[in-house]
């Protein structure tokens, strides 16, 4: 055991003497995650990108389309242009033909263009052009994404008005009056609306769906376990998600919205729980992994001839590497999640003591991981590659980058053999459902039992394997 | 202190050692000479137990190797052919740590660590990295490494390469004063001006075999002359006419002498005998022997090509 302690002392020290390693181990993560976060819009004040530049032309008279443009403008996540300046300092609003040119000059990547037909009676809805020049497909899509959900929830009653104006161009007003009529009763009889109030609103065009929530009729929404795994479950819920099955993809878009804002209000920045889990457990694969190579390059500085002409026998190499690999994958997803608590408000301390026994397990876990790449490896090269292969591949299969349950189900199945998957299960189980220790031992006790199962080959292979030679 | 008894080792088809037999007595400051390849460190590793012998037994103070895989291990050794250190952890922790793994601690490892650093004339180094280390400086730190728990066999392979002559001096007189305490060495090496300085007796080994083993003198004596060594014929020269005709034929021309020896009479005999009537070999148009003359006769290559 002296031997053990001693040899693992040396690897603590030398692996703080190497600052490039530990800037790998814990600034890289620290930083990445951090990256990401503002990628996925995980912040506690900010969410998303802001101040994307936007250029809207409006040729339509319709003061429907000044409201809209009121909503963009009210929307963060973007500075919305509407003048051109010309050159003699005054300003005149944008043409069209102004938006494309600037587009062409990257001014900025998107335009919206409202046309003059922009609300027509001849049709059901709104035409927006949206012109863009973008980087990257990433960037049209969230844009994309945003402009949607400014224009859908922000002025609803805009397609109410669109809806109206061409169902009394096709059936007359006699019979629209008739239809909404029928139309809030059944809303009424269903979801238990006040009738009058749903006929009077229907009449009027006024989807005031964010006001329809909360009439005193409305039930409450249900506690919903499932709200807590996103993941695995499609999350459904309060009065909207009912409406979801019936009604078209215009309802749908507001209801996805009313779902995100559901989920951030019951647990503190859910994504942020997965994403740091997930990131965490890759980066500690990673850490471990470097196992195999600081043993090949000790076995050819001749340090091992060194040591085994000592008392000193393979396995206290062997088990002071584990033991390093265990504190080092410790202390680094304490790091992360500490970080994940400064950056995302990821709560923490609430679980210490569950997350800690997951991180324990996990580290475990992957530093056998590191020991069993040692074993089989032929040379520290042969090491580095299996395993950035294998800890690439495991962290996509076991839902490190993004859940299982969006992959094929015979992947699914081929996730529970990972040790990702399990880690991950455990860090969402404690970050995300608040389980106590006592609820995620199961995820504890097959970490463990990867752990015992694959130091057992690795020791095996040991003594086969090329390292002592 | 340790028996080879016709011991064999191969990797693949390259033989390394090759039916070795080898004896070392106790307080033994034993050389092995050989060029690249021959064997040395392969020997080395087998003795200090980290690979297996294919054939043959090592026993090491009356104990088989094979049988006693861990209890000879305190008393041995290493100073591996490679820097074996840890270049990112300073002079003094590496001490600290291989003389812990030897089971040193307190007051005895910090004075075994003091030691070393003396022998090594590092001390003034001790607190910066080995990798910060000049590579004669790496070397004087590998040797002593081996050293901390006053081993009663150390292994030394090639453990002066690149040290200046200086350092080397300290080196060897560390390894002497070890021996004279009880250690016992072998000392691998293709430099023979080291091993005619240090060793008592010395091996010579070359693919795998043992070629020749003995003292220094015994090892020249196997030296046949060549052809014949010319010298004038002076006062000074006068005294060794009787006892070299008596080992040969002797021929004078033109104030010249040239002897041609009996067959068998060893050069080093000829040199034992000038030297002690106190003259310079720059007379005699003929090196005194050495072990590369020796090498060069057995194996009919140079030790260094
Ligand atoms: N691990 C190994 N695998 C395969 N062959 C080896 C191995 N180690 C040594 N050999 C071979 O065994 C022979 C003896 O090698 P060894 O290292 O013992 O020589 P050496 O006398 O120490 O040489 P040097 O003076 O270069 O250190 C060489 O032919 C070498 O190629
Ligand atoms: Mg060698």
């Amino acid at each position: 055991m002296r031997l053990v302690l001693l040899l693992l002392r040396k690897s603590l020290l030398g692996f703080w003497r190497a600052k490039a390693a530990v800037a790998i181990t814990f600034l890289v993560p620290i930083v990445l995650i951090y990256l990401f976060g503002h990628v996925f819009g995980l912040y506690r004040k900010d969410t998303g990108p802001t101040g994307i530049p936007i250029a809207v032309v409006n040729a339509s008279p319709d003061p429907a389309a000044t409201q809209l443009i009121d909503a963009l403008k009210a929307e963060k996540a973007f500075r919305i242009r509407t003048v051109t300046k010309l050159a003699d300092g005054t300003t005149r609003p944008l043409t069209e033909a102004d938006a494309r040119a600037g587009l062409k000059n990257n001014d900025y990547r998107f335009a919206v263009i409202l046309p003059a037909d922009f609300l027509s009676a001849e049709r059901f809805g709104l035409r927006v052009k949206f012109l863009s020049n973008p980087r990257n497909e990433i960037e049209a899509q969230t844009v994309n994404g945003i402009l949607q959900k400014t224009i859908f929830s922000n002025v609803p009653q805009l397609l109410g008005q669109s809806l109206r104006q061409s169902a009394r161009h096709l059936i007359g007003e006699e019979n629209l009056t008739k239809f909404n009529r029928a139309l809030a009763n059944a809303y009424a009889d269903y979801f238990n609306f006040d009738r009058e109030e749903t006929f009077r609103r229907l009449d009027s065009a006024d989807f005031g769906f964010g006001d329809l929530k909360h009439l005193p009729s409305a039930k409450p929404p249900p506690a919903d376990p499932n709200l807590r795994r996103l993941d695995t479950a499609p999350a459904t819920t309060t009065t909207t998600a009912a409406a979801e099955k019936n009604t078209n993809d215009v309802f749908s878009k507001i209801v996805k919205i009313d779902n995100e804002q559901v989920a951030g209000k019951q647990v503190a920045n859910p994504m942020a729980a997965r994403m740091v889990g997930g990131y965490a457990i890759m980066f500690l694969l990673m850490a471990v992994s470097g196992s195999a190579s600081t043993l090949f390059e000790e076995k050819s500085t001749g340090i091992f001839h060194r040591l085994l002409s000592s008392p000193v026998r393979p396995g206290h190499i062997l088990w002071a590497r584990f033991l390093f690999g265990i504190l080092l994958g410790l202390v680094q997803t304490s790091v992360l999640f500490l970080a994940g608590h400064l950056f995302f408000g990821l709560e923490i301390f609430r679980h210490a003591v569950a997350l800690l026994a997951v991180s324990l397990s996990a580290a475990a876990a992957c530093s056998s991981f590191g020991m069993l790449i040692a074993a089989i490896a032929p040379s520290a090269a042969a090491a580095n590659g299996l395993s950035t292969l294998v800890v690439i591949s495991m962290s996509a299969i076991g839902g490190a980058w993004f859940p299982v349950s969006f992959m094929p189900e015979y992947i699914q199945s081929i996730s529970r053999c990972t040790i990702v998957y399990w880690a991950v299960e455990g860090f969402t189980d404690v970050l995300w459902a608040g389980q106590s220790l006592f609820e995620v031992m199961p995820r504890i006790g097959m970490l463990l039992a990867i752990t015992a199962g694959v130091m057992a080959v690795a020791l095996w292979r040991f003594r086969k394997g090329k390292l002592f030679d | 202190m340790l028996t080879l008894t016709s011991v064999t080792k191969r990797y693949g088809d390259t033989v390394a050692l090759d039916n070795v037999s080898l004896r070392i007595a106790p307080g033994e400051f034993f050389g092995l000479l050989g060029p690249n390849g021959a064997g040395k460190t392969t020997l080395m590793s087998l003795v200090a137990g980290l690979r297996p012998a294919d054939a043959g037994d090592i026993a090491l103070a009356g104990q088989s190797l094979a049988a006693s895989a861990a209890t000879g291990r305190g008393q041995l050794g290493l100073v591996p052919q490679t820097i074996a250190l840890y270049l990112d952890l300073t002079a003094e922790e590496n001490l600290r740590l291989f003389g812990g793994l030897q089971g040193l601690r307190g007051d005895e490892l910090s004075a075994r660590v003091e030691e070393a650093f003396t022998a090594a004339q590092l001390a003034d180094r001790r607190h910066a990295r080995v990798k910060t280390f000049s590579g004669g400086m790496q070397r004087r730190l590998n040797l002593v490494a081996a050293t901390l728990h006053h081993p009663k066999l150390l292994l030394c392979d090639e453990p002066t390469v690149g040290v200046d002559p200086q350092s080397r001096n300290a080196i060897f007189e560390y390894l002497q004063r070890l021996n004279r305490e009880g250690t016992t060495v072998i000392y691998s090496t293709h430099y023979m001006e080291e091993a005619e300085r240090l060793c008592s007796r010395i091996g010579i080994i070359d693919h795998g075999k043992i070629l020749a083993l003995g003292s220094l003198d015994e090892l020249l004596t196997r030296l046949p002359f060549e052809d014949e060594i010319a010298f004038p014929a002076t006062a000074a020269t006068e005294p060794l006419r009787a006892p070299l005709a008596a080992q040969g034929e002797l021929l004078a021309t033109n104030g010249t002498l040239r002897f041609r020896p009996r067959a068998g009479y060893p050069l080093s005999a000829f040199f034992a005998l000038t030297e002690s009537l106190g003259l310079s070999p720059r007379l005699f148009a003929s090196q005194r022997p050495t072990l590369e003359n020796l090498f060069l006769h057995l194996t009919g290559r140079n030790l260094r090509e």
